[in-house]
This record gives structure tokens, C-alpha cells and sequence, in this order.
């Protein structure tokens, strides 16, 4: 027995070897996908696959970066752009002087031949972009020009940013849908594998990148396997990453509060927002009224304090997240005046609609039942299922026997697309600008019937004029008519509701500035700060410096 | 040799059944690997790949007996289809990642549990009501009692976290590479060393438990008072006369244990981020990844079996009667 306590003290003792494996000037990165054995797939044009983050955040770069933070196009493969004075023509300039990682120069051959592959493979083409693209051809070696089948201004956001692959090395490629791409030829500023274990793995900086010898100065970029959210918050606190992407609870004292001079953290609410979805094809939810009244029932900012951790705000009524800033109409916004907490109004509003309570204080549906409603949310995702608890209890002050209900997140992703459920949370995408958003909450282009899997528009609502409006945005380049087209979007949604929007999303983000500095944050906006935004991330990686 | 003969004749049918049932069982579910992977690409994949997606998942128009019999060839030469969620990763390749670990974790530690439970059994039974027989089984049974997963958490936070005595994840070290050096065996040991601990505690009281109450059992023969008349030396009685003998049914449940704590080390794994199979299993739950759970239960199975065929073979040894039984 003795040996044996002296071997475990010894065992215990030795074990105390440092515990930071890493070398000077390389960044360790903690990205939202959560894997406890990392498969090695580099393929940047597979992103519903297992795709290994630098494929389409330090390896492969697309021709312009949409900056969410401040609303422009950042010039990257591409140096400018410019449409034909009839919009069906997009033309882009490419940068001279860009290499492959293999050496090899980049051309406007490349670009052609990263299109002709998504319309050749269309599981490849993931932003859909040749359901408004007829052509792809390049007029020189370094300019190439897109041809459009009607006018589709939002397309330039989808073009812009497509990783692009280069021809040399992909045209031997028989089928680039199965192919895992494990020793990736790329533009950007990390493309050597130089380690790869289940675990942990490495690369390290393009010697030919085309911002050399500026930037990157980070050397290598390393990332360490996470199974759960919990494991990657802890080697956040302990200080064994440098930046990080995933949620943390109550930040300021667990993270922030370890180290205040290097432990910083962003969370600005400009992610999609997170809506209580009301399904428009059943009664009572067609009721406008009855829409609004939810809504008043509902105290945002208790929802917002238990369910986020006050890390957002409680949304208004046009439901824009805070990316969409400029475009906010204050007209709307005002009109809106069904985002308060008012259980009187609700009540006043239900009673109105016909639904009046009944036996127990329960209020009837007009087929005379009790209005008893499950609100779905997927299991495991606890801030629903914090906001969800909120949210029951209002509804049950107002009389609707409304309860909790987790499922499968498999099973409650077929539900809402198909249509199949009364009350359940959800998000709305984020898009560079409202028209994605509106087209997804109130368009007949994104409404399918129940029973078929609908992408969004799980609500299934929508209003001719807003089809209208929106045909109108696709075609306008005029910032003004752009701007006076949305505010008539927003006054649409403020006036009929046709989901419940309650707060913005917060894109998680956090660092640690003892080895890096540079990082994006309210002070210094250049970039959105989360590391899980492709392909954002290439300006943050660009623009670090170690200490 | 015919009891060696007969176990072994009764692990192949085993086998062959487990290969069978994973082959049936996702036939019989609704939809295919292939649908759920055209969901995943939002309905954007040709008829022509379909096809040819669900001929690499193995689902052809083929008559079901010419299916399963592909179906053997593939699994004896170690093709077990593409994973859904890793996708286009072999299923074969995404097991292998783990396999290696969660073996060398659970077998290390249920052998480690085994030697130590089995030992203070023993002790204990020799010292009936001394300190050892009443202080250690209700103790370790106690601490057996918490889930796997707490205790890990535990024993993560007071000496990983707040002590820092021991690595808080993963296999070895970020930065080594697996080779046959000293340095990386030692950083093998030293991450292997908490997760190891948190199942060896977990189970050794039930193993303390086992053992003495049969060697008790044991110690109340005849021949023990013989040998003891003989002015035999009492280790040797304690060793080669009462253990030896309550041993063996301890050794069948070791067989059956070890299937047990492969699923239970899952969740150890889980919380010190360590590459084994756990995270793959729960992974491949969540995003209905058959042809890998097809892959991991088959992996899991195969080990169960010959775990408990090393067990029968140990069995022989250790008693005489198996084996003259195969003689007469």
C-alpha cells in the first residue's frame, strides 16, 4: 500500500508541469463548432459538412467582405466592383499580385472556374447563386464579369463573398462534393497544416499571403478540441485561449473579473434576433389582435435579464437587430407600441378578439376549448429555455394555459419548417441588410403551405405589399429609395405583427489581450469581433499583433 | 480445449448476430442516411447524387440478401460506410480517431479498479471486522454512488482547476505528436491519471464488495480449516487456497463489467475533453448519424466480446476443473 501512495503522490507531484503549451506569436482560437476529435477537412465550399474553421476564415478568401459593424464592402481578392448602368452586369477587378500558397499567381481564371463549379456541382452552391447569375466569364486575366438573369441588387452580397478555390489544383478533383481537401492550396493568410491530432492542430502562416510582409503578424493560428461549452469556458478563464466565440455565463464576474486589464469580452446585439414565432395558419394566431396582445403579455426585459444574462436588449417592434441601425425608422419604431409590458392591454385586446375566460380563469378559443398552447423549444438550449420559463408565466397571468415544451432539436427544426407547431421560439437569419429579414417574415417568395419544410417564414405569413416593396428593393441602387423602401417595411411589420421579435441576438466574442493585441471591440469597431463569422473573421486574423 | 472450443463457437454467433441487428435495425427506421444528408444540403443535391450517396451509405434497389451480404464483405474488410455528420469522413476513419483511447482509459482504469477493488476484498474478508472490513465498503460505496460524470467534474475543479496539479484535457499535451518517446508516454500518463481516477473510484467499492463477500463464503470450507490445520503459512491459505477460489465468479462480472463502464466512461471522457469515443457516440445520437452508430455499437460490441473471451481464457487457467471437464 505504502509504494502505492508514494508512486500517486509522485505521479501528482510531477504532474505539475506547465500547463501552457504554446509557443510565442501563435494565436490559440476557440471556435463555436464544439468536437471532442477534429476529422481533417479543409473543403471551404462544404460548409453543411464537417469543415474545419480556417477553411473559409484563414484559408480561402472571397473577392469582398460585407462588414456588419459598419455596413461596407472591404476590398479583398477584389479591388472594386461596379454594375452595369442597367444592373444585369456585375463586374469585378481583381487584385494583382496574389498568390496561390502553392505559388502559383491568381487569376481571373480562378474566379470563373470557382462558379462554373457551383453551377456544375450545385450542392456546392450554398448561397444560391445561380438562381439569378446566367454567366460567369473573365474579360481579362485580373477582371471578371457576372452576368445577372433580372435585376437582383442583394445578389452582390452572395457573390462577393464566395470563398474562391483555384482552378490548378481543383480541376483534378473528380468530386469536389466528397472531397476533404486534407492539404489545402489558398490565398489567405494561414494555409499551412503543419499539425494535425484529433485534438489539437495548427497552421501556420502562407508564405506567398498577398498582405505580407504588413500583416498577418500573428505567425500561426491553433486550435484545441472542445466537446462542450463548458470545457471552452474554462480554458477561456484560465487563460489557455486567446480569443473565443461561444456563449459564457455571467461574464463579467467569471471571466472578466479574473484578469480586468486582459480579459475583455463584446456582445453587441447585431446577430438575428430571436422571435416567438406564432403559426398564422391556425386560429387564434391569425388574429392580428391576438398576435399583439402575446406580445404585450411578454416582460422583455425580465425575458432578456433570466434568459441572456442581460447580455442584449429587449427588441422593439420593427424587430431589427442593431446591424440594421441606419435603416431603423423612427416612425415605426414609435407605432410600435405593442413591445411594452401591458397584461391589461393584452387582456383587453384578447377579450376583443372574442377570446374571453372561461372556468379556472382560462381563456376559450373561439371553437370553445380551453386555450391550452405548448411553446417549443429545442432541449439543452438553455437561454430559450430560461426566456421560454419568462414567457409561460406571462402568459398564464393573461389566461392562456401556456407551458414549456423541449424537444429534440432534429425533431423541433422538422416541426417549425413544416409548420406543425402553435406558439415555438425561433431566430431570424442574419443578412446584410432588412431585405432578407422582411423577405423572411413577411414575403409570399419564402411562404410555403403546411406540411412542406419551409427555410423561414416559419409563421407563414404574407402581405402582397410587402411583395411588392421588396421586388422594389431588389432593384433600387439609390441609397435614399433604399432607405424610404424599408421604413415602409418596418410600418408594414409594426401594423400586422406577424411574429413576436424579442430581442436582437448578441454575437459572442471575447479576449485576451496578455499575448495579442488588436482585437476588435465598442472603442475600436473595424470588424465584428466573433470568431465564428466567416468571412469576417480574415480582418480580425489580419489585423492582430503579439505582444 | 472442447470449453474453449464451444466459448468460442458461442462469441461467433454472438458477433454474427450484433453485425446482423446493426444491419437491420437502420433498414427498419424511417427515412435513409442519404435523405437526412440531402437535408443537411437543403435539397440542393442532384437525383444523380442521391443515387450515388446512397450507394456510398450502402442503401441500394439491390434484393435485401445480396445488401447484407455486401453488407458482411464490408464490415470484414473494416468499410463501414460514410458518416453523416462528419461527412464526407469514412465511418472507419472517425471511429479510429477515438477507439485507441477509450480503450487504453476504460481498460486501464477497470483493470486498475479490478486489482485494487479485488486486493482490499480480500484484505478485508482475512480481517473480518477490523477497521478495513467496516470503514472502506460503505465508504467506497458511497463515493460509487455519484455519477460518473460528477465525480470527473469534482475531481476536475478541486485538483485541475483551483489546485492545477493535473492536465484539465485531452489525451497528451497540445503540442506532441504520438511517438515512441518517454516524453510522450509520460504526458499519456499524466492526462490519463484524473480521468482514470474518477472510474477507479466510482467502482471499487462494488469490486471490494463482490470479493469479500464471496471469499467469506469461501474462508467457511472445509479445506481452508485443512490447510490451515496443515500449519500452512496464512498468506499462502489467503492467496493460493480462499482467493483463487472466490476469484472466479468475481472474474465474470470483470467480463461483464467492462461494457458497463464503456458506456459510463463516456460521460469522463465528456468532461475532460478527452478523444475517445464518447463525444462521438453522443454526436452521432444527436444528428441521427446511423451509419456511425451503426459503426461505434459494433466497435463497442466487438469489444465486449473479447474482453469477456480473454475472461474465459483466464477462466481455464486459473480453474482446473474447465479444464479436465474439456478432458474427460
Amino acid at each position: 500500500m505504502r509504494t502505492v501512495s508514494i508512486a500517486v503522490a509522485c505521479l501528482l507531484l510531477c504532474a505539475c508541469a506547465p500547463r501552457r503549451d504554446t509557443e510565442p506569436g501563435v494565436l490559440l482560437i476557440e471556435e463555436k463548432e464544439q468536437t471532442a476529435s477534429f476529422i481533417r477537412n479543409f473543403n471551404p465550399l462544404l460548409e453543411v459538412g464537417d469543415v474545419r474553421w480556417p477553411a473559409t476564415r484563414s484559408m480561402y478568401e472571397p473577392l469582398l467582405i460585407y462588414n456588419g459593424v459598419t455596413g461596407a464592402y472591404v476590398p479583398w481578392l477584389a479591388t472594386a466592383y461596379e454594375f452595369s448602368d442597367d444592373h444585369r452586369r456585375l463586374r469585378f477587378d481583381l487584385r494583382r499580385g496574389v498568390r496561390w500558397s502553392d505559388g502559383a499567381p491568381f487569376t481571373a481564371k480562378d474566379v470563373v472556374f470557382t462558379f462554373d463549379l457551383l453551377r456544375r456541382f450545385e450542392a456546392l452552391d450554398l448561397r444560391g447563386v445561380w438562381a439569378f447569375v446566367s454567366d460567369a466569364r473573365a474579360l481579362d486575366d485580373y477582371t471578371v464579369e457576372l452576368t445577372f438573369r433580372r435585376v437582383f441588387i442583394p445578389g452582390l452580397y452572395y457573390l462577393a463573398q464566395q470563398p474562391i478555390v483555384p482552378a490548378h489544383v481543383w480541376s483534378q478533383v473528380a468530386d469536389p462534393v466528397a472531397w476533404t481537401n486534407p492539404d489545402p492550396v489558398a490565398t489567405g493568410p494561414f494555409t499551412e497544416v503543419t499539425h494535425f491530432e484529433t485534438q489539437a492542430y495548427q497552421v501556420d502562416r502562407n508564405p506567398y499571403y498577398w498582405q505580407l510582409p504588413d500583416r498577418p503578424k500573428v505567425e500561426a493560428i491553433r486550435f484545441l478540441a472542445f466537446p462542450s461549452n463548458d470545457q471552452a469556458s474554462f480554458a477561456l478563464i484560465r487563460g489557455e485561449v486567446d480569443w473565443a466565440g461561444s456563449f459564457v455565463p455571467a461574464i463579467d464576474r467569471i471571466f472578466v473579473g479574473r484578469d480586468r486589464a486582459h480579459h475583455h469580452y463584446w456582445f453587441p446585439p447585431i446577430d438575428g434576433g430571436v422571435l416567438l414565432y406564432a403559426n398564422t395558419t391556425r386560429a387564434p394566431y391569425d388574429d392580428v389582435r391576438v398576435r399583439k396582445a402575446l406580445s404585450l403579455a411578454i416582460d422583455r426585459p425580465l425575458v432578456v435579464k433570466v434568459g441572456m444574462y442581460g447580455y442584449t436588449r429587449p427588441a422593439d417592434a420593427t424587430g431589427l437587430n442593431d446591424s440594421y441601425r441606419r435603416y431603423r425608422d423612427d416612425a415605426a419604431v414609435a407605432a410600435g407600441d405593442w413591445v411594452g409590458h401591458d397584461p391589461a392591454r393584452a387582456a383587453r385586446l384578447l377579450d376583443e378578439a372574442g377570446l374571453t375566460r372561461g372556468r379556472g380563469g382560462i381563456r376559450r378559443l373561439p371553437d370553445g376549448t380551453p386555450w391550452r398552447v405548448a411553446i417549443q423549444v429545442p432541449t439543452g438550449w438553455s437561454d430559450w429555455v430560461r426566456s421560454t420559463q419568462v414567457i409561460v408565466r406571462n402568459l398564464r397571468a393573461v389566461g392562456i394555459d401556456a407551458q414549456l415544451k423541449t424537444i429534440d432539436f432534429n425533431a423541433w427544426y422538422e416541426h417549425v419548417q413544416q409548420g406543425e407547431f402553435g406558439l415555438s421560439l425561433g431566430w431570424a437569419e442574419p443578412y446584410p441588410t432588412p431585405y432578407g429579414y422582411y423577405r423572411a417574415m413577411m414575403s409570399s417568395g419564402t411562404r410555403k403551405p403546411v406540411g412542406e419544410a419551409a427555410p423561414e417564414n416559419w409563421h407563414r405569413f404574407a402581405l402582397p405589399r410587402a411583395d411588392e416593396l421588396l421586388a422594389q428593393l431588389e432593384e433600387t441602387t439609390d441609397p435614399a429609395v433604399e432607405h424610404q423602401l424599408t421604413a415602409e417595411l418596418q410600418r408594414l411589420f409594426v401594423e400586422h405583427a406577424p411574429a413576436i421579435p424579442l430581442f436582437p441576438g448578441p454575437l459572442w466574442g471575447a479576449f485576451n489581450t496578455s499575448r495579442f493585441t488588436g482585437f476588435p471591440d465598442e472603442h475600436d469597431p473595424y470588424a465584428p469581433l466573433s470568431p465564428n463569422l466567416n468571412p469576417q473573421a480574415l480582418m480580425v486574423l489580419t489585423r492582430l499583433v503579439p505582444r | 480445449m472442447r470449453y474453449l472450443a464451444r466459448r468460442l463457437m458461442l462469441y461467433l454467433v454472438a458477433a454474427w448476430a450484433s453485425l446482423t441487428l446493426a444491419f437491420i435495425v437502420p433498414r427498419l427506421m424511417p427515412g435513409d442516411p442519404a435523405t437526412a444528408m440531402f437535408a443537411r444540403f437543403h435539397g440542393k443535391l442532384s437525383p444523380e447524387a442521391i443515387d450515388r450517396l446512397r450507394a456510398t451509405f450502402g442503401f441500394t434497389d439491390a434484393p435485401l440478401w445480396d445488401q447484407y451480404v455486401t453488407y458482411l464483405g464490408n464490415v470484414l474488410t473494416g468499410d463501414l460506410g460514410v458518416s453523416v455528420s462528419y461527412f464526407p469522413a469514412r465511418v472507419s476513419d472517425v471511429i479510429t480517431t477515438g477507439l485507441a483511447w477509450t480503450l487504453f482509459l476504460t481498460g486501464f482504469a477497470v483493470v486498475l479498479a479490478w486489482a485494487i477493488g479485488t486486493t482490499l476484498g480480500i484484505a478485508a474478508a482475512w480481517r473480518r471486522g477490523r477497521w478495513i472490513d467496516t470503514v472502506a465498503p460503505p465508504l467506497l460505496l458511497f463515493i460509487g454512488a455519484f455519477p460518473f460524470f460528477w465525480l470527473a467534474m469534482l475531481l476536475l475543479f478541486v485538483f485541475g482547476f483551483t489546485l492545477g496539479w493535473t492536465p484539465v484535457r485531452h489525451a497528451y499535451a497540445s503540442h506532441l505528436t504520438p511517438e515512441a518517446s518517454l516524453g510522450f508516454a509520460w504526458s499519456v500518463i499524466t492526462h490519463a491519471f484524473l480521468p482514470a481516477i474518477t472510474i477507479v473510484v466510482a467502482t471499487i467499492g462494488g469490486w471490494m464488495l463482490d470479493m469479500r463477500n464471496t471469499m467469506v463464503g469461501v474462508l467457511g470450507e472445509d479445506y481452508i480449516t485443512l490447510a490451515h490445520a496443515k500449519g500452512l503459512a496464512p498468506r499462502r491459505v489467503m492467496f493460493r487456497y480462499a482467493a483463487r477460489n472466490a476469484l472466479l465468479p468475481n472474474l465474470t462480472s470483470f467480463g461483464m463489467a467492462l461494457g458497463f463502464v464503456l458506456s459510463g466512461s463516456l460521460l469522463t471522457e465528456i468532461v475532460f475533453s478527452y478523444p475517445g469515443q464518447g463525444y462521438l457516440l453522443i454526436q452521432a445520437v444527436r444528428s441521427l448519424d446511423y451509419p456511425l452508430i451503426q459503426g461505434l455499437f459494433l466497435t463497442i460490441t466487438f469489444a465486449v466480446l473479447a474482453a469477456n473471451l480473454f475472461v474465459d481464457l483466464i477462466y481455464v487457467w486459473l480453474d482446473p476443473r474447465a479444464r479436465t471437464r474439456s478432458v474427460a
